[in-house]
């Protein structure tokens, strides 16, 4: 089935993509170079630079030594101790759309590059690539799935709890309704190509899913690059350097 | 709107790299919204909470570091905002509850501590009696207004302190000048038990906690500088802390100024208390007959719990209050790292008396929920700020020190020897028979000009 539509062909898409990850990268520069205008200890005069940042950061990552390090990494950042030691329900939603939405960023990724190869027939092995996406196509689900769970708890909180729906911004509620509605587009973009997991050929709809597809797809690289750097999602990358830098908070 | 075009930068200095991360990397899960102790007695004012700040500051530096003031220009800080965020900023007690309870891991009580120093420089803080703390404090080396001649005025005669000794204890400006109840306590039971310890006299001066809590940081190097080479002189290889700020000064801020190697270790009183008991050293003679709560001060608790490790922070003073014969400890319901802050620290007393007196209040409500008759405490400003809120309250509870609780059992003589400073003490004292001990109130008789420990 064509995904390209609406006058876009692949090349326009990979452009559309590279130019993503520059904005994307130059982002996270632009933070790091914002965090190195600090001082690198207590009594330091201030600074203004980005490999400064890097030094004072890895300085204090590392200060306890490397299984402190190791330590945090796993405990803290890929297991989220200190968000599970406060609220089991919020370590779920925040597991969730960790987990979630860093599979699929890393799934996309890959999938691109598989697309790339199929295009081309990069070493004659456009079929092989043909196959590594249908296998690609349950941890898809599985992490997309994860994602709706993670959101959907995200969405219900700011909504149903008073006490988080009295300090909800406008800033919160954009952000958080732009990953639920990344999702659910995703979702329903799969839905839509029919023969898909959970739900069948309930929502087939062969002439419009290459658009809605494509919807996805452009708010998926809207969020990521134009959004990630420049917002409160920063703190997917702020946080876990957060938690290492202070070895835990601990 | 009071547009500055010519208005001072909001970060000049203090900062470091990682702290900016740390600003980016709230998740706004509001976590700590439900732990602030100021949030908890002014629900009305949200931007005094942790999360608020944090947000504020990112926004107030994106006028000047963001994508948009690069390309545009930076836009100048409205000045009633400043206002605002600095009100807001020094409506903290810098107790750090936030930090505990932080999913980010965010090290609160030192982003605070990093904001207010630009506060200072740019003109807006500190807040209120703050202002005055440097200039008295480099006076007279103690923010009492006190002689430092004096500083040793109130130990018994039967007791001789030598300068000069492995042990030393720094007994802080509030035990010296406004309740010496504490320090006399402190030195007759090290006494008692034949403990070789040695004081600084004159040269003990005042910490510059609130200074440095406050962000007026200049008075600090010389006081840390001063202190670490008076202790080191005498000799210490162990200094003996009763004041929660005093300890936590000298073991986390005064080696950030001090240059040169520390050769002596930090230890809170109980602990070393502590270890007589458990070496069959401490004999009671006196019963004490009272339902006791334990306040844990945030300054040698959840300052100091990864320093120190909890058992030091947490469980010494504990310990010593289980021994007390015939003692009926009860727990409230909020302790140890997750306790709620008594409203003194971060120079509130200082700067907003009300918000403090409130916070102390709520305190003394959680005393009063678990039926207790006094809450200890090993902190004279967590000591003084309670006593405020229970007077205030018109609640029947006592605050005493774990080592007055202590002497008391011991059976030991507290009595404070007339001095120059006798009728400015307000604390409740014990006051002990052969067989039991009774708590006391004494009313001070004149007024202070105190701006640490009280605002007159």
């Amino acid at each position: 089935m064509a995904f390209y539509t609406l006058g876009l062909t692949f090349n326009l898409v990979i452009l559309l993509t590279v130019i993503v990850l520059v904005v994307w990268i130059y982002g996270i520069y632009f933070n790091f170079k914002k965090w190195g205008l600090g001082s690198t200890g207590y009594r330091d005069e201030l600074r203004d630079s980005f490999w400064l940042f890097l030094a004072t950061w890895i300085h204090e990552a590392f200060k306890d030594g490397i299984w402190v390090f190791l330590r945090t990494l796993i405990l803290d950042v890929l297991l989220l101790r200190r968000t599970l030691a406060r609220s089991p329900v919020r370590w779920v939603m925040h597991l969730s759309m960790f987990y979630g939405f860093l599979t699929l960023a890393a799934l996309s990724g890959l999938g691109l590059m598989i697309d790339i190869v199929e295009h081309f027939n990069l070493l004659g092995l456009a079929q092989q690539a043909e196959v590594a996406k249908e296998i690609m196509a349950l941890p898809f689900d599985i992490f997309g799935y994860l994602l709706l769970i993670g959101s959907t708890i995200a969405v219900f909180r700011r909504i149903f709890l008073k006490s988080v729906r009295d300090n909800t911004s406008a800033y919160d509620a954009f952000l958080i309704g732009a990953v639920f509605l990344i999702t659910i587009t995703g979702f329903y973009a799969e839905w839509m190509r029919g023969n898909a997991f959970l739900v069948g050929n309930l929502f087939e709809n062969p002439i419009y899913a290459p658009h809605f597809a494509l919807i996805h797809t452009i708010l998926a690289l809207g969020l990521f690059a134009l959004v990630l750097p420049w917002s409160k999602y920063i703190h997917v990358i702020a946080t876990p350097l957060t938690l290492l830098a202070n070895r835990g908070g601990e | 709107m009071a547009d500055n075009k010519e208005s001072k930068p909001l970060l000049s200095g203090f900062m470091l790299s990682t702290q900016l991360m740390e600003v980016d990397g709230c998740t706004r899960c509001q976590e700590c919204m439900k732990w602030c102790p100021t949030f908890a007695v002014r629900p009305d004012r949200p931007g005094i909470t942790p999360l608020y700040k944090i947000a504020r500051w990112r926004e107030l530096m994106a006028k000047s570091h963001s994508l948009r003031a690069k390309v545009f220009g930076a836009k100048p800080l409205d000045e009633d905002e400043m206002k605002i965020f600095t009100e807001d900023t020094y409506s903290c007690t810098t107790c750090g509850v936030c930090g505990t309870v932080c999913e980010a891991g965010i090290r609160t009580v030192d982003l605070w501590e990093a904001m207010r120093p630009n506060l200072v420089k740019r003109g807006n803080g500190p807040w209120g009696k703050q202002a005055a703390f440097p200039t008295m404090t480099k006076a007279d080396r103690n923010p009492y207004l006190g002689k430092q001649d004096d500083r040793l005025c109130w130990v018994p005669k039967d007791i001789k302190i030598p300068q000069s000794g492995e042990i030393v204890y720094f007994a802080g400006c509030t035990a010296a000048y406004r309740q010496q109840a504490l320090a006399v306590a402190s030195v007759r039971i090290l006494s008692e038990l034949n403990v070789p310890f040695a004081m600084l006299g004159k040269e003990e001066w005042c910490c510059a906690s609130a200074m440095v809590r406050t962000g007026q940081r200049d008075v600090m190097a010389e006081h840390a500088v001063h202190n670490v080479d008076a202790l080191k002189d005498a000799g210490a290889k162990t200094v003996l802390f009763a004041c929660a700020g005093c300890l936590r000064n000298s073991e986390i801020d005064w080696p950030r100024w001090y240059e040169g190697y520390i050769p002596y270790k930090n230890m809170p009183l109980s602990v070393f208390l502590r270890e007589k008991i458990r070496k069959g050293e401490v004999k009671y003679k006196v019963p004490i007959k009272y339902t006791v709560t334990y306040h844990d001060p945030c300054h040698n608790g959840r300052h100091l719990m990864h320093d120190m490790g909890k058992d030091w922070a947490f469980e010494a003073p504990r310990d010593c209050i289980a021994t007390l014969p015939e003692v009926k400890f009860k727990e409230m319901v909020r302790n140890r790292a997750l306790q709620r802050c008594c409203g003194a620290g971060g120079g509130l007393k200082a700067g907003m008396p009300d918000l403090a007196l409130d916070c102390a209040k709520a305190r003394v409500k959680d005393g009063e929920e678990v039926s207790a008759e006094i809450i200890a405490s090993t902190c004279p400003f967590c000591r003084r700020n309670i006593m405020d809120g229970r007077n205030d309250a018109k609640s029947n509870i006592k605050v005493l020190d774990v080592v007055e609780l202590m002497a008391a059992a011991m059976g030991l003589d507290t009595t404070i020897p007339e001095n120059p400073y006798t009728k400015y003490q307000e604390q409740d004292v014990l006051v002990c028979g052969p067989t039991t001990c009774a708590v006391e109130t004494v009313e001070r008789k004149a007024p202070g000009k105190d701006l640490v420990g009280e605002a007159e």
